[in-house]
């Protein structure tokens, strides 16, 4: 090592010059003081037009050097050793002249005097403490000017050509703006991009490395940085929407959102009325407007996890049945503190739902000795009301501690009626029954549910305590009318006998819940850990249903026992828990199981009676996951898990709003235990664009809580809930899509298939409904950004189904879906769209009806302003005019056909725009 | 290993400092510490409301580091992934991005790079002539490592502004990744637009052996052009996200 080689770097750019006509520098270099030669020191050669290096070498043993093969220009000569001053030379080279600067002398540092600061006094400029401060309107600018122009003009601050910042000679490292990284490390993204009249005041002061300041060790390393301060009024901005649209029959969607902000707080506000569908705020409009969309990332999974905020009320588009009309607004306010160390966020939202509707249904029920069809027609009409109210709290109390909170809740009122008309034949298609029913309801109804997590983090990774507490809470009160008339008739058509029920119903019904968990992990390895933890869960129910016959005077005064109840259930569960975490670099496995004590206390408050049930509950739980490389990844997991029977299973009460299909509860009912097995494979190439999933689910339900169902020969169903061992249930499914890159393309075929075994009991006949489906579907599209998109997914499914109790009655029947999507820009800024959705179902011997339907919707936009910042449309909602609400159900023997009313034909004109004012940046779009 | 002499940075300053006034190093082993400032990252890649990504930064720790080796003897460097860093939480895989695991051989004589790069499913040899930066040298200095360094910048890939520091007092002109050609060793790198930087953290004067100086062997051959046009082909659609991408495989 003492006998060091010389080393010569000859730098590629010389070298491509070897046979062009060039000049050569070459010298020798030494030390001031000593007069000793300075050997390896680095001789760099840059262009001065620009600084860029052009050719370097170092300096030989004997302290010579020569740099080869250069072209004529101006230069600097730049020589450096570690201890020497930095030796700087301005050199003209001319073609090929050979530049001798024979002795070069450098000089050590330490004989060099201490840099001496200039201290200035200005009326702009404040010293405080280390900080000099500018106030920047002092200095006069002109419009747009960037922040580095008003640099430019501060005493003392010298900005170069690339941006680069000295202030009192030295070097600015950093430029925060609110004291915060603007981006990255180069200071120049800030000062080149922020507008000068944006800023209030300009800070100058020494920040001490980043390493110092988290280790507590001053090193000694500065940096010069620059803060800036902006005005208030620059930190506000405004964005929003307006969409304002009205058509034929009658048909009108009109919103308004508008979100103003200022740094981080954010405050929002939205009005909806609609008559088209629209409830509430889609999924976007729902992160910029309103309070987001729940989303949570889960550490252990890799992926998110969605919480949806949503309920019936705030979707944007309705899915329920009949035609719907909703007023809608709400506020939502954020902001964060504290250098975003709490969050808070919490939003009102009122919404009014209107909908009236009309439909019929026709059901065939398979009894072991006959088979039933029920037709029934029915129109309704609902009122809701919401107030709603969400909220959450988020606080990183250091950076080990977390605590996150968040509440939502409601108080809500419906109004509404429900008329039926409805017949029963038997299989020689004779009347057995006919019946009227009307229903009328009014109630309140309440909830509030909130979530409270404190996790901690230790210094020890993989070391974690957190504490879990999720409270629940919903009531309901109503009250309402039943009348009901039903007629019974013989094989001749004679009425044999007519029954009237008549009486008014009064529900209250609460039910609480407060779980509450602790989890310990600790590392028994870099890759094993170990989890404990332990749940508390409480649960209580209340259900009073009252009913009441009218009585002679025309009074609701009489309470009628076999419809009426009041009970409680109440479920306390302890739980403690282990598990085993491997954490590998491809693989990780986790093996556990919760042992659970579960006590029910059930109480009869009208027979004053109370029982009490204990189960002890096993729930193991086992997860595998494989990497193959970067995107391929293998998951199985097995999970048992309980489910507790709900009080509407086990109250001990018989339910006749219908009277003719009666439910009775059953206080006997044991939990069910589940027992699930998933697996799911994906892989995907990058390069190839192809990918490949598939996924699959079993699981076996012991206990599980199913009907008995009891059908006497005039059609009257009675059912009550009971316990069976052996319902099955299957899904799987895949596909395999692939990027035709020929054709530019995109391709998805797949298959699902679906299979249950389903037990029950009909007319005290054990009964197992055997349900296989299975399908293909195939999707394709193409797209060409500003030009057109088109793409098209479609299914085929076949569906079986046989009940065990007539296996003579088989029911098969194909589905098929197609939908397709057409979007293509033209001159002129126009937009033409096509949506075609298609759903197509093989008549059956008791579905006879065409329930085909072809829904085309399609608009025509011409795109406004700048940056196509509002469009007006024209837009054909259904223009075949063939829309129908449609399901078809089967479930255990009983299969069923529903037909609703929903939004047909109508065609709209409409203007969306989308604005927006936010000084900081330049334009968000 | 009994052979091996290595000693830290302080002890390295005493040795050679108190020893020869003009010693140099030729040859050793430095540690690079990289890290992603995740955060910036996943605001970078969010366009226009994908708050849900906002929420992703809550998951991930603030700087994602990793740590590579860069052995070198006079003309020649080998730069390859060193001790696992530990992070907790854990980040997901698809945030750590492509190629971040990548052994960089360079013969600055010949100006020869060769390269393994593994970018999702494909693993990819790239044999290609070192990358032609115009370094603009600054005067500007930085301590890393102990060593003095200056700071020279550059645009690379047409747009993709650079920033690096070196030292003269390693007499080698590699650095991490494909960084090369300034009159010393580069200690610092930082690339503001894919948020990252390298800085080493240490230098151990080891007797470089052979095998710590071989090139890597196993790959899809390929060239820089023709990895760019793969990638281009296949991450088009891609948006932010994929342009980020990209641009961190070719730097």
């Amino acid at each position: 090592m003492k006998k060091l080689t010389v080393y010569l770097l000859i730098a590629i750019i010389s070298m491509q010059h070897l046979f062009a006509q060039s000049a050569i520098i070459k010298g020798n270099v030494s030390d001031t003081a000593s007069k000793k030669i300075v050997s390896h020191a680095v001789v760099s050669l840059i262009r001065k037009a620009d600084s860029v290096l052009i050719s370097f070498t170092r300096t030989w043993d004997n302290g010579d050097f020569r740099l080869n093969n250069l072209k004529d220009g101006n230069y600097l000569l730049l020589i450096t050793s570690h201890s020497f001053a930095d030796y700087t030379d301005n050199i003209n080279l001319k073609d090929s002249s050979t530049i001798d600067l024979g002795k070069i002398s450098l000089t050590k540092r330490s004989e060099l005097l201490k840099e001496v600061i200039v201290k200035q006094q200005l009326g702009a400029m404040r010293v405080k403490k280390d900080t000099i401060e500018f106030v920047a309107d002092s200095f006069k600018l002109p419009p747009n000017a960037t922040v580095e122009d008003l640099l430019k003009r501060f005493p003392g601050i010298q900005v170069d050509k690339n941006g680069k910042i000295t202030a009192q000679g030295e070097t600015v490292e950093k430029v925060l703006v609110e004291g915060e990284e603007f981006f990255g490390n180069d200071p120049t993204i800030a000062t080149k991009n922020i507008q000068a009249d944006a800023v209030d005041k300009v800070q100058i002061f020494d920040k001490k490395s980043d390493q110092a300041a988290f280790t507590g060790i001053d090193d000694g390393q500065k940096s010069r940085t620059i803060n800036l301060k902006l005005k208030e009024d620059k930190k506000k901005g405004y964005f929003g929407k307006i969409d304002l649209g009205g058509g034929t029959q009658s048909s009108w969607n009109n919103s308004a959102m508008f979100n103003r902000f200022r740094s981080k707080r954010k405050i929002s506000a939205y009005g909806i009325m609609s008559n088209t569908g629209k409830t509430g705020l889609d999924w976007n409009e729902s992160n910029t407007f309103g309070n987001g969309n729940g989303l949570e990332y889960n550490e252990d999974f890799g992926g998110f996890f969605f919480f949806g905020n949503d309920d019936e009320f705030s979707n944007s588009n309705y899915n329920g049945e009949g035609l719907p009309k909703t007023w809608s607004a709400g506020i939502n306010y954020s902001n964060k503190f504290n250098n975003d160390k709490q969050s808070l966020n919490g939003s009102y939202r009122y919404t009014k739902l209107n909908s009236e509707g009309a439909g019929s249904s026709l059901s065939q029920s398979i009894l072991p000795d006959t088979v039933f069809f029920n037709k029934e027609i029915r129109n309704s009409f609902s009122s809701r009301q919401r107030h709603s109210a969400n909220g959450s709290y988020e606080w990183l109390i250091d950076s080990f501690t977390s605590l996150k909170v968040t509440a939502n809740g409601y108080l809500g009122k419906l109004e509404g009626f429900n008329n039926y008309l409805g017949a029963s034949l038997n299989e020689f298609g004779d009347t057995v029954n006919k019946s009227i029913r009307n229903t009328t309801n009014d109630g309140d109804n309440s909830n509030l549910h909130s979530l409270w997590l404190l996790r901690r983090r230790f210094a020890k990774v993989g070391r974690t305590i957190s504490l879990n507490v999720d409270q629940l809470y919903n009531g309901n009160s109503s009250n309402g009318f039943l009348f009901s008339q039903n007629y019974f008739f013989d094989k001749i058509g004679d009425l044999t006998l007519a029954t009237t029920t008549d009486q008014k119903k009064i529900n209250q019904t609460t039910q609480s819940s407060v779980n509450g968990k602790l989890i310990y992990t600790e590392p028994l390895s870099k890759k094993v850990f170990l989890e404990l933890n332990y749940a508390l869960r409480n649960s209580k129910s209340d259900a009073e249903k009252l009913s009441y016959d009218k009585d002679g005077s025309g009074k609701y005064e009489t309470l009628n026992d076999t419809f009426s109840n009041h009970y409680k259930f109440d479920v306390l569960t302890n739980t403690v828990g282990t598990a085993i975490k491997f954490n590998g670099k491809d693989m990780t496995f986790s093996v556990g199981s919760d042992v659970g004590w579960s006590n029910f206390k059930q109480t009869d408050i009208f027979k004053d009676s109370v029982s009490k049930r204990d189960y002890t509950n096993f729930y193991p739980k086992v997860t595998f996951t494989y990497k193959f490389g970067t995107n391929t990844r293998l998951n199985i997991n097995y999970q048992g898990n309980t489910h507790q029977p709900t009080i509407q299973q086990i109250q001990p009460i018989a339910d006749n709003t219908n009277p003719l299909n009666i439910t009775v509860g059953n206080p006997f009912l044991k939990q069910e235990f589940d027992h699930r097995l998933r697996f799911n494979f994906n892989t995907y190439k990058v390069f190839s664009q192809r990918g490949i999933y598939i996924y699959g689910n079993i699981s076996k339900t012991d206990n599980a809580i199913v009907t008995s169902n009891y059908t006497d020969s005039i059609g009257r169903t009675i059912n009550q809930y009971v316990n069976v061992n052996g319902n099955y249930n299957a899904y799987a499914g895949g596909g395999y899509n692939v990027k035709l890159k020929k054709i530019d393309l995109g391709l998805n075929v797949g298959f699902n298939f679906n299979g249950s075994k389903y037990r029950n009991f009909v007319n005290g006949v054990a009964n197992t409904t055997d349900n296989i489906s299975g399908g293909l579907n195939l999707g394709f599209w193409k797209e060409k950004e500003k030009k057109y998109s088109i793409n098209y997914w479609g299914s085929f499914n076949y569906n079986t189904s046989t009940s065990s109790i007539r296996t003579d009655i088989k029911t098969n029947y194909w589905t098929q879906e197609h939908s397709f999507n057409f979007t293509i820009q033209l001159p002129w800024k126009l937009e033409v769209n096509n949506e075609i959705n298609a759903n197509l179902r093989q008549k059956t011997e008791v579905f006879d009806k065409n329930n085909n339907v072809v829904l085309w919707n399609a608009y025509i936009g011409r795109k406004l302003l700048k940056n196509d910042k509002a469009i007006i449309k024209i837009s054909g909602h259904d223009m075949l005019n063939q829309n129908i609400g449609y399901n078809r159900y089967i479930n255990s023997n009983v299969l069923r056909e529903d037909n609703y009313q929903t939004i047909k034909r109508y065609f709209m004109i409409s203007f969306l725009w989308n604005f927006s004012k936010n000084p900081m940046a330049p334009n968000p779009q | 290993m009994k052979k091996i002499f290595f000693a830290y940075i302080l002890t390295l300053l005493i040795f050679f400092r108190a020893g020869a006034q003009d010693a140099i190093i030729t040859a050793g082993k430095i540690e690079f510490e990289k890290k992603v400032n995740a955060h910036k990252e996943i605001e970078s890649d969010a366009e226009g409301d994908d708050s849900w990504l906002l929420e992703l930064r809550k998951a991930t720790p603030q700087y994602i580091t990793s740590y590579f080796n860069l052995y070198f003897e006079n003309g020649r460097t080998l730069y390859k992934p060193g001790r696992e860093a530990v992070m907790s939480p854990k980040p997901p895989d698809w945030i750590m991005g492509p190629a971040i695991d990548n052994v960089v051989y360079h013969d600055l004589d010949k100006q020869q790079d060769i390269t393994v790069k593994n970018v999702f499913e494909s693993s990819f040899l790239i044999q290609d002539s070192i990358r032609k930066v115009k370094w603009q040298i600054t005067f500007d200095k930085r301590t890393i490592a102990g060593f003095e360094c200056r700071k020279a910048v550059a645009i690379i890939m047409d747009s993709v502004y650079v920033v690096a520091f070196y030292t003269d007092e390693i007499a080698c002109s590699g650095g991490p990744e494909s960084f090369s050609g300034l009159p010393g060793m580069i200690l610092g790198v930082a690339i503001p637009r894919i948020n990252t930087t390298w800085f080493a953290t240490k230098l151990e004067l080891v007797a470089v052996k052979p095998e710590d100086l071989s090139p890597p062997k196993k790959g899809k051959k390929v060239n820089n052009k023709e990895l760019m046009a793969q990638l281009r082909a296949a991450m088009k659609d891609w948006g932010k996200f994929g342009r980020r991408n990209i641009w961190h495989v070719m730097l």
